[in-house]
């Protein structure tokens, strides 16, 4: 029968706690005894604290990420983003900036570091292009070449140039933006060689033309520009292919800070400032900055919790108390997860530091009984008795209540909270048996200590500590007017309420992280300043044709800003065939070609007129599109300022005066230039129209190893947005425009989605089952349904005074402050619960002797949980400093709930309108 | 006995949906009915943001006319210095682009009907077509009654390209206000994505039209917008003349 149940329950608590008050030295030796088994448990147990360890493992994609992961280990990336320290001089700061990377990258690439680093890139291999070039071009591409070289004499190639440009830019905006890197190397070429041209044309010496010049001009105006480099040259990428993966978190976390050491010290006295981004480095910020958080967290929580216990129980013990059961409950559950589960993930590692401000409920509610009865005069063992008596079945029942809501997160979908539920069930649960063990144990201690020296509590702390006289009136307050303290707090409980349903839920992964962190800031960087994010999606397929297909529809897509794989470094073998026959033809073009003995003066002239006005339309379009890294260009080979205006003669400027004016016998001098201009040019071409076939040997190691598996048998392509991935409206339309083409593109911002999925359907999920199990329990302790449903009215305004004050204070849901949810539903009833225990013990007309006797408990209870929560506060890792507002915010909600409405409520059924709140087996019995 | 159920229940269907379609379609007349018309003349600001910077606004007049079942478009930048007396010429499918550093003209393939104008969010398409109305090429079908946009009851309509339709987007959706009919927001969608939207605002009454003073473009593919401001617009204008739509005319601008 449930009053001898109790009655044995108690009595069996009753019995432990006395003989443990008397014998605390095997009280004590028991509970070491069991810290030690439960502490093996510590060795097996690691600590997960990155969001890419949160993604649910039986996903199809996860898998596959992890499989690209360690099948091509390129695919981790380290991204050193470059910026020149003085950008007002451009072509000063593009020396710098590519004498930087090429510094950093021989740096980089010595002996030393190759046990951290696998290859660095700063800039782009020409040598396979060199020699391979046609074969790797597309077949229009081909005859574009074809056309522009027919004949390599000057006034012919210029001619060519023209139509060339005419034909592909001329008012087509988009091909000149999709091509602006390109175009903009070439133009700088273009430059070089007007310049050498109109040096020529005014020489009256006849001297040579700096042979090495002249190839540097051609090979640039071929080639473009070989650097990484943004819009106005003045920023520059490199990329770090590390000899760990993101599945090396131990070497993320050591070697990357090492890296970054070595490269801002390298960089300080050229010129230039690094930083680094990308996953890994992200993912390295994300883990010291939560272990720095929980750190400092779990200091000040145990700190203020501490003090506050000395303050209020007046005991310079009561830290010892209460705090050594507290720290072992806390290694229990930590060595029970070991054995469980082996990992603390970034929820489960947060809710241990949470656990400091849970844990100490149950030490404050049988310290304050415990206090109160020794007020009265008992002994020691007489007053943990009575404490364990009076204060228990509410603690037992708060414990179970809340262990059991936690170990009902299993119905949620993600594996995160399922090992939320079980740490945060366990962590109950060892609390509360530590507390029960070793808590009366050290109050018997303290007692024979204190009897031994002839001490009595201290006369100071008597004076200083914490007063709770307010309890009492506030307890009498509300007894007498009873409906409108419930009027009031239900009125502001559905003023605050309204917004509720305004509450959003963050879609930027990358805002949870710490602000500030240079590794997020340098993504929006790199979409502002290279028109790419260093994050994509990746896609691993085994037949190389199908990869072929699926990258030409890919590359088509609005918000695909390029497509990287094998496939433009190695064409098929009919690509390859067709392409060798073309390469032929142009091949043999070049070989029949010599330079011309004459020059037509003023035909050149007019070509170079057309030129001019070319690049000027060009520059229009560039204006006009917002292509300034063009636009920069075209403007100093026109001699234009930003707004159009003509404010500098240039090279073309003087040559075509020179042509005009033939004073120097230009003509002459650029027939002398020709004589070297055509051999030269046809060194750089002929190699290219090399018509052998390229096998997948044939490619360079680097480019092979990035997108081919170890093996040979999978080839990786990479998807680089125009956008940020991060972004959730961005990645939204990024991921549906992939998914036309292909389902099985994955990728670490795939983590974002799954992630915003938790927080919008497992939150509700958990909340649900929590809400539903602990009403059951509810039911089952009180034996009566009114009381079980008047006790959950506290939290249901709890959490629709939270979503409010939330939608209007700007915070937003995501996948870690969720939690809260549950959460508040396990510990926000406690408070009253233990009303509710009281109520029925001292009956009637008794609330407010119920709320002065229950009242610093639950006071100091809330007081310490809220502490517990608000140390995540200071945190500069904002998933942290958000989940500790929303808790701190929840629970002092629940807190005011349960004081000032619940007694009133209660108040209200059974004395105003009689309802019966008593358990239905004593009504039975009477 | 089995058959006529089955009859009924069919024959209601095609009606449900033909009176559905004929719905929407009414509906989208309605909200086109301030954007069509001949001989329209309009002097609008446009500036694009890009990475939350603004970049010059550009100012231009537009002209278009629809005459012997062809349209006309002629876009002439006044704004900025940069851009002044560059100018663009659509008629039906052809584009022809006179540029102002040269005094050139080029003419463009019809496929560049679909690239940025003026680097806008906006393509020549979008801005050629605007005296026919947005919605001439698609067909109309209803699909919800009632979803609020910018705190209005709007119908959602989505509309397909009609069969032969060149320069098309796969589908727009379009939400138009349920009281007054105005165009409050168009989805332009591409292989399957919202990649731009159209936001309509500042109705006012001008030549007995409900028309929008202000439109935004808004990219979901870069970081960009395009921010239309309407300063002046005339239906049946005067200023509005056939020659202007010819090459000659484009020589003749200074």
């Amino acid at each position: 029968m449930p009053a001898n149940k109790e009655t044995r329950r108690m009595r069996m608590l009753g019995a432990w706690g006395v003989w443990a008050a008397k014998h605390w030295v095997s009280a004590l030796l028991i509970a070491l005894g069991i810290t030690v088994l439960l502490g093996l448990g510590l060795s097996r147990l690691r600590l997960e604290l990155t969001y890419y360890s949160l993604m649910p493992k039986d996903s199809p994609k996860v898998r596959d990420l992890q499989n690209i992961v360690e099948t091509f280990p390129a695919a981790s990336s380290i991204v050193v983003v470059l910026k020149a320290e003085n950008s007002a001089d451009r072509d000063r700061a593009r020396q710098t900036i590519t004498a930087a990377v090429d510094s950093i990258v021989v740096e980089l690439s010595r002996p030393e570091y190759a046990a951290s680093i696998v290859r660095v890139q700063g800039r782009f291999d020409l040598d396979y292009i060199r020699e391979h070039g046609l074969i790797l071009s597309k077949k229009e591409d081909i005859e574009r070449f074809q056309r522009m070289f027919t004949d390599l004499n000057l006034v012919p190639l210029i001619t060519h140039l023209n139509d060339d440009f005419e034909r592909e830019y001329s008012g087509n905006e988009k091909k000149l933006s999709e091509e602006e890197e390109q175009t903009s190397g070439q133009l700088e070429g273009l430059g070089k060689i007007i310049g050498l041209m109109s040096a020529a044309a005014a020489d009256g010496n006849g001297r040579e033309t700096d042979p090495e010049e002249l190839s540097a001009g051609l090979d640039q105006f071929i080639f473009g520009s070989p650097y990484f480099l943004n819009r106005d040259g003045t920023m520059a990428v490199l990329f770090i292919q590390p000899a760990f993966t993101i599945n090396d978190l131990e070497r993320v976390v050591a070697e990357i800070p090492e890296l970054e050491h070595i490269i801002k010290n390298k960089v300080r006295t050229l010129g230039v400032t690094a930083g680094l981004t990308g996953l890994l480095v992200v993912m390295k910020d994300e883990i010291i900055t939560s272990e720095q958080g929980l750190g400092i967290s779990m200091i000040i929580a145990v700190v203020l919790i501490l003090l506050l216990m000395i303050l209020s129980f007046r005991m310079y013990s009561a830290p010892f108390i209460s705090g050594i059961p507290l720290l072992i409950g806390i290694l229990w559950t930590a060595g029970l997860a070991g054995w469980v589960m082996g990992r603390l993930n970034i929820l489960s590692a947060m809710y241990m530091v949470a656990l400091v401000g849970l844990g100490i409920d149950y030490a404050i509610h049988l310290l304050t009984a415990y206090v109160q009865e020794r007020e009265h005069g008992l002994t020691v063992a007489e007053s943990v008795l009575q404490s364990v008596r009076k204060s228990g079945p509410g603690i037992l029942t708060g414990a179970l209540t809340t262990a059991i809501a936690f170990f009902a997160l299993q119905v949620a979908k993600s594996q995160m909270v399922k090992e939320l539920g079980i740490v945060a069930g366990l962590g109950i649960l060892c609390e509360l048996a530590s507390m029960f063990i070793i808590l009366p144990a050290l109050l018997g201690f303290r007692g024979s200590r204190l009897a031994r020296k002839g001490k009595s509590d201290s006369e100071l702390l008597r004076r200083v500590g914490l007063r709770y006289s307010w309890i009492p009136v506030l307890g009498e307050r509300v007894s007498r007017r009873p409906a409108i303290f419930a009027a009031i707090m239900l009125a502001a409980a559905i003023l605050v309420g309204t917004q509720a349903g305004k509450v959003q839920v963050e879609g930027n992964i990358m805002n949870m992280e710490a602000k500030g962190l240079e590794s997020i800031e340098l993504q929006d960087q790199m979409v502002k300043e290279f028109g790419m994010a260093p994050d994509t999606m990746s896609v691993t397929e085994t037949n190389l044709q199908q990869m072929r297909e699926i990258e030409k529809k890919i590359d088509k897509l609005e918000s695909v800003k390029t497509v990287d794989s094998i496939v433009p470094y190695f064409p098929s073998p009919e690509e390859q065939s067709l392409r060798a026959e073309q390469a032929l033809r142009f091949r043999r073009q070049i070989l029949a070609l010599g330079p011309d003995e004459t020059l037509d003066r003023e035909q050149l002239g007019s070509q170079l007129q057309r030129l001019e006005d070319n690049l000027l339309e060009m520059s229009d379009l560039a204006f006009a599109g917002g292509m300034d890294k063009l636009l920069d260009k075209l403007n100093r080979l026109t001699g234009r300022d930003a707004t159009g205006e003509k404010i500098a003669k240039t090279d073309l400027d003087r040559l075509i005066l020179e042509l005009e004016t033939n004073e120097s016998g230009s003509a002459s001098g650029l027939i002398r230039l020709q004589q070297q201009f055509v051999p030269s040019l046809q060194a750089i071409l002929l190699p290219m129209s090399n018509p052998e076939a390229i096998g997948l040997d044939m490619v360079p190691p680097d480019i092979r190893d990035t997108y081919v598996s170890s093996d040979g048998h999978d080839f990786l392509m990479n998807i680089i947005p125009t956008g940020n991935p991060w972004d959730e409206n961005f990645r939204s339309v990024f991921t549906n425009q992939i998914a036309t083409v292909t389902e099985r593109a994955t990728g670490l911002v795939l983590v974002a989605d799954q992630m915003t999925e938790i927080a919008q359907h497992d939150g509700v999920r958990a909340a649900v089952t929590a809400l539903l199990v602990i009403f059951l329990l509810l039911v089952l302790d009180f034996r009566n349904i009114k009381l079980a449903l008047a006790t959950l009215l506290p939290l249901c305004l709890s959490f629709l005074s939270l979503f409010g004050i939330m939608s209007l204070a700007g915070i937003k849901f995501d996948f870690i402050n969720i939690i809260a949810v549950p959460l508040l539903i396990g510990i926000g009833v406690d408070d009253a619960v233990h009303f509710n225990h009281r109520y029925l013990l001292e009956g009637k007309g008794n609330m407010p002797l119920v709320v002065a006797r229950t009242g610093k408990a639950v006071l100091l209870t809330s007081v310490t949980t809220i502490i517990g929560f608000a140390s995540f506060i200071p945190s500069i890792m904002r998933a942290m400093r958000s989940t500790g507002i929303v808790l701190s915010i929840a629970m002092a909600l629940a807190y005011l709930f349960a004081i000032l409405l619940h007694p009133a409520v209660l108040i209200i059924m059974a004395e105003r309108l009689g309802l019966n709140i008593h358990p239905w087996t004593s009504r039975r019995k009477k | 006995m089995k058959v006529l159920p089955l009859l009924l229940i069919t024959i209601s269907s095609l009606f449900a949906a033909t009176a559905g379609a004929q719905d929407a379609g009414q509906i989208v007349r309605q909200a086109e009915k301030p954007f069509i018309g001949n001989k329209i003349y309009s002097v609008s600001e446009m500036t694009v943001y890009r990475s939350g910077s603004a970049r010059p606004t550009q100012v231009v007049e537009g002209y278009t006319m629809d005459e012997g079942g062809r349209s006309y478009s002629l876009t002439l930048y006044l704004e900025p210095a940069r851009m002044k007396g560059t100018a663009y010429l659509i008629i039906d499918n052809d584009l022809w682009v006179r540029f102002a550093s040269t005094g050139r003209i080029r003419k463009l393939s019809s496929s560049a009907k679909k690239n940025s104008a003026g680097g806008t969010d906006f393509s020549y398409s979008d801005m050629g077509d605007s005296g026919q109305g947005i919605a001439k090429k698609y067909q109309a079908t209803l699909e919800n009654r009632d979803v609020i946009v910018a705190e209005r009851k709007c119908f959602q309509i989505a509309l397909t390209p009609r069969t032969g339709q060149e320069d098309t987007y796969e589908k727009l959706v379009a939400y138009i206000d349920q009281q007054n009919y105005r165009y409050l927001k168009i989805d332009y969608i591409q292989s399957g994505a919202v990649i731009k939207s159209l936001t309509f605002s500042d109705y006012r009454n001008t030549d007995g039209r409900d028309y929008p003073f202000q439109m935004i473009m808004e990219s979901h593919t870069q970081p960009s917008r395009t921010e239309v401001v309407t300063k002046r617009v005339e239906f049946d204008s005067t200023k509005v003349e056939e020659d202007m739509f010819t090459i000659s005319y484009l020589q003749r601008i200074q």
